[in-house]
């Protein structure tokens, strides 16, 4: 026969005796547990006469109370000691999944974001294109040398009677004409990042490749514009202190064309790294990649006046601007499908 | 293309204090990239990149003509040495000795000749070092000169054996189709009436003139008197054939290129002044000269105004006026005479800018960010970039990894997939049959993704969200942005995937698309736009219900023997929603084929009673 007072009494005993969290655990469970003596004092309930059954219950409850506080009182007092069983905080936490995201998919994400805080939007045009929209339209005629620095994917379908052969775009520059043509009156403030096709497969080269494109036209705009705009991408992609530079070349749909130089991220332009020639740039200098006022021809083939308007427009590589930032230099594993490459992203 | 030349032969013709390091570095950063300078014995040799509009300075004479209006800018002291075209000691002799050039239809517009007495022998030390140092083999003293003077001129010119000639003719003409011809290196090409020749009257062909010498007029050790030749040619022509037959020779890449027709003159002289000097050379037929470069020189209209608008800062006219006199032009007023061998590139003013605004100097132009404006990004650009973002954003944190595949595959992938080629575009020039066909969905390339990585990865969850490409007769093709997935888990793993997308766009009612197996690998595809297009931005709101809850538990028999027709969970959940009551129905277990559903039954006007939710049930 189990008695209030009894159980009273043996907690009193019991809790003066607890020394650590656990033994509170055991007395929590033993008292107020499931199969506890509170429970037991309960069901006990059901045994005494019609008449007493409400004080008992009071009873319990009372001692209930007086239990469970004095176990709350013992867990406060007892919070500041450790555990007796052994706890290794040390151990991972619980895992949960993690995918990953493709190097591209990151860098084209970080350049749309700085070039819309200078007010650029970035566009979507095809890849499949007619050599008009690859060439003629950038003023570069059929034949031209030019169009050996762009080696060219063609498909294998018959020629459009004025547009000329269905291509895979050598680069992102083909969307121009169709920008100027769908805003039909600059302001222009383009970027353009898609996939471009080269049939170039090596260390350096993949068949297919992504290219980002910059085209701003506008009245006024000239070379501090284009430098600005460089610098500013530059500092905000590659970090503070970068500088650029302009080298002369040569591009068809550019005049004066440049070729864009960025201080090396390794050595920070001093050619120099712990005292030896730095292995990444050799000068000081990365190249980035094409760049130009844009030609008037490709103005006016876009429907726009090369009187009223000027513009400039950039085409650089993301995997080159990736190797350049963070140094990931295969670029072949960027296509490969490769599990244990890609999930580090 | 590249050149190289050595800073001593760079000296014969330019007097400078400049050294070699600074000359690399100043007109790499205002005209010619000099991509190296490397110390060769007392020497140094400069690795030039040619871009494809300045031929002309394709040699020590055009760097030497560059660094004289470049070098001046950074305080170097500079001048061109020499009157370099003047005509000293080359008199034409009068001779028996006549050589017959016909050119019915001008296809080579300038023609250079005269026959020579000379000595083969191998060409003086400091020739052959400066060859060689520029990456051109040293053969013969009479091969040498014609490699020697096109390196210091920017003119291919070439040499033939004129008694292999046999008839003192050169006739100029277009091959017969089938035509063979043996070039110098002894392979064989089939010509098409394209190409231009030369023959020696009998209908020999003796020359592919312009691209490379042929077999049966090229000099021997027993030459004892040569043709020394030059011509201008088609740039076209000289491109389609040398491309053709893939003959890319250096003369062919200068010559497709509008090379200075007066740097043929030129060379014509350096060439006879060489074998003079070393092959003991001696003029016995007249200079032949068809086509006199004539006077008239090409001119611009410009107008100062240019300058500033493109370069966006005042230069003054005085500085403007010195850098094109340094690099050639003549200044008559508004007028700009261009010089012989800036011809070709330079025909409009803005070339005229390009060509102050890098000596000037990129450097000395200012840096300004243009005045940022507004521009409206067409909506249906911006959705499919934002979506892409999102869910890219969403897959990733749910645990997949993001692939970017090849927009190419290859014929055995379709056939294998079930897809049939011909319904593809097809690259006519591929570089492997790995990336022949563009490819119509992204799952063929998941599968093969999930397929190459067995064994680097156990469990396999893939996405790739990109175009693909569908035919379309005589038009370019629809280029649709798809989202594939692919598994190596199972069915519902797959099905959660793609649901969790569509909650997470709000979509109401979705319609899944289908999911395919593949020897344990399931895929899907879901069209972006679609998937925009049933999007909502924001969800359905609906005001918390104050009233209570009645959860409800039922086991199901799913497919079971016991019945005649199986049972699915989507009959169940139609037939359940039949209650106004039902709010929701949650899968708590599938064991074999007993299914367990949890049923959350309530109403927004007051609290029922598990009574009434119990008969709801009972209905299903």
């Amino acid at each position: 026969m189990i008695d209030v007072e009894k159980v009273k009494n043996e907690f009193q005993k019991d809790i003066a005796n607890i020394s650590s969290i656990d033994e509170n655990t055991i007395l929590h469970i033993k008292y107020l547990g499931r199969n506890g003596l509170i429970n037991k004092l309960l069901a006990e309930i059901k045994n005494k006469p019609d008449l007493e059954k409400k004080a008992y219950g009071l009873q319990v409850n009372l001692t209930k109370k007086i239990i469970e506080e004095g176990i709350n009182i013992k867990t406060k007092e007892l919070s500041s000691k450790k555990s007796n069983v052994f706890f290794d905080k040390t151990l991972p936490g619980k895992i949960y999944p993690k995918g990953s995201l493709h190097v591209v998919s990151l860098a084209i994400e970080e350049i749309t974001k700085i070039f819309e805080k200078i007010g650029f939007i970035r566009v979507s045009y095809p890849e499949v294109d007619w050599e008009y929209g690859a060439f003629e339209s950038l003023n570069i005629p059929s034949q031209h040398p030019a169009r050996d620095d762009v080696e060219t994917s063609f498909i294998d379908v018959p020629a459009h009677p004025t547009l000329g052969k269905m291509v895979l775009t050598p680069h992102t520059s083909n969307g121009q004409n169709k920008e100027m043509k769908r805003v039909e009156k600059p302001k222009i403030r383009m970027i353009n990042i898609s996939k471009c096709y080269r049939p170039n497969w090596d260390a350096i080269h993949t068949p297919m490749f992504y290219q980002f494109e910059g085209l701003c036209i506008d009245q006024n705009i000239n070379i501090t514009n284009l430098k600005g705009t460089l610098d500013y991408f530059a500092e905000m992609y590659f970090g503070k202190g970068t500088r650029t530079r302009l080298r002369p070349h040569h591009f068809q749909f550019t005049e004066p064309s440049f070729e864009v130089d960025v201080t090396c991220t390794v050595c920070q332009g001093k050619a120099k790294k712990n005292g030896v020639k730095c292995k990444v740039c050799k000068s000081g200098w990365l190249e980035l990649g094409g760049t130009g006022i844009v030609h008037p021809n490709v103005l006016k083939e876009g429907k726009i006046d090369p009187k009223k308007y000027s513009g400039w427009a950039f085409g650089f590589g993301i995997e080159r601007v990736i190797m350049m930032k963070y140094g990931l230099d295969d670029i072949r594993n960027y296509y490969s499908g490769d599990i244990r490459f890609l999930e580090q992203f | 293309m590249n050149i190289k030349i050595t800073h001593n032969w760079l000296l014969e013709y330019l007097d400078t204090d400049a050294s070699p390091d600074e000359i690399r570095e100043y007109l790499s950063l205002c005209g010619p990239s000099i991509e190296s300078v490397e110390k060769m014995g007392d020497d140094y040799v400069y690795d030039i990149e040619v871009i494809s509009n300045r031929i002309d300075y394709a040699s020590v004479l055009g760097i030497a003509r560059e660094a004289a209006a470049i070098l001046p800018m950074f305080g170097k002291k500079v001048k061109l040495l020499k009157d370099y075209l003047s005509k000293s000691n080359c008199q034409s002799v009068k001779s028996e000795l006549k050589l017959e050039i016909q050119d019915s239809k001008n296809l080579c517009p300038r023609k250079l000749a005269v026959v020579m007495d000379v000595k083969v022998s191998q060409s003086p030390g400091n020739i052959k070092n400066r060859l060689e140092a520029c990456g051109i083999r040293s053969l013969n003293n009479i091969i040498d000169v014609t490699n020697y003077v096109m390196l210091e001129t920017g003119h291919p010119t070439h040499v033939f054996d004129f008694d292999r000639v046999k008839t003192g003719k050169i006739i100029v003409r277009k091959a017969k189709t089938g035509e063979k011809i043996t070039t110098l290196d002894g392979k064989e090409y089939i010509l098409n009436s394209n190409d231009i020749v030369f023959d020696d009257g009998s209908g020999r062909i003796i020359d592919l003139p312009g691209i490379m010498g042929l077999k049966n007029s090229v000099v021997t050790e027993k030459t004892k008197r040569i043709i020394f030749w030059i011509e201008t040619n088609d740039p076209k022509a000289i491109r389609q054939t040398s491309m053709r037959l893939g003959i890319r020779t250096v003369a062919a890449s200068i010559n497709e290129k509008n090379p200075d027709p007066s740097a043929a003159a030129f060379a014509l002289l350096k060439g006879i002044e060489f074998y003079k000097k070393i092959a003991s050379a001696k003029i016995i037929s007249p200079i032949y000269d068809t086509n006199p470069q004539s006077e008239k020189q090409k001119t611009i209209d410009f107008d100062y105004k240019i300058f500033k608008k493109i370069i966006g800062v005042e230069i003054d006219k005085k500085t403007i006026n010195n850098i094109l006199t340094r690099l050639g032009f003549k200044i008559i007023s508004s007028k700009i005479l261009v010089p012989s061998h800036r011809e070709h590139d330079i025909s409009i003013s803005e070339d005229l800018v390009e060509e102050v605004a890098r000596v000037y100097g990129y450097r000395n132009i200012p840096s300004v960010l243009q005045p940022a404006v507004y521009v409206e990004q067409p909506k249906e650009m911006e959705d499919i970039f934002v979506f892409q973002n999102k869910i890219k954003l969403l897959l990733k944190h749910l645990g997949l990894n993001e692939m970017i595949n090849y927009s190419m595959v290859s014929k055995d992938q379709l056939i294998n997939f079930g897809l049939d080629p011909k319904k593809h575009l097809r690259l006519s020039n591929t570089l492997s049959e790995d990336i022949e066909y563009l490819r119509t969905c992204l799952t063929i390339s998941l599968l093969k993704n999930i397929k190459e990585n067995t064994g680097k990865k156990e469990m396999m969850k893939l996405f790739e969200i990109g175009k693909v490409y569908l035919p379309k007769n005589g038009e370019l093709p629809d280029e649709v942005y798809k989202i594939g997935i692919a598994t190596n888990t199972d069915y519902f793993d797959l099905k959660g995937i793609i649901e969790a997308i569509y909650k997470e766009l709000n979509i109401l009612d979705p319609s899944v698309p289908e999911i395919t197996e593949i020897d344990g690998v399931f895929l899907a595809e879901i069209n972006l736009q679609e998937l925009i297009n049933n999007s909502r931005s924001f969800p359905t709101y609906k005001p918390i219900n104050p009233y209570a809850v009645i959860k409800l538990d039922k086991t199901f028999d799913l497919e079971g023997v016991s019945r005649i027709a199986p049972t699915t969970y989507a009959e169940i959940e139609h037939k359940a929603f039949k209650s106004k009551l039902l709010q929701k129905i949650v899968v708590k277990s599938l064991y074999q084929n007993k299914l367990t559903l949890r049923f959350y039954y309530s109403s927004s006007e007051r609290n029922i009673t598990e009574k009434e939710a119990k008969e709801e049930l009972d209905k299903v």
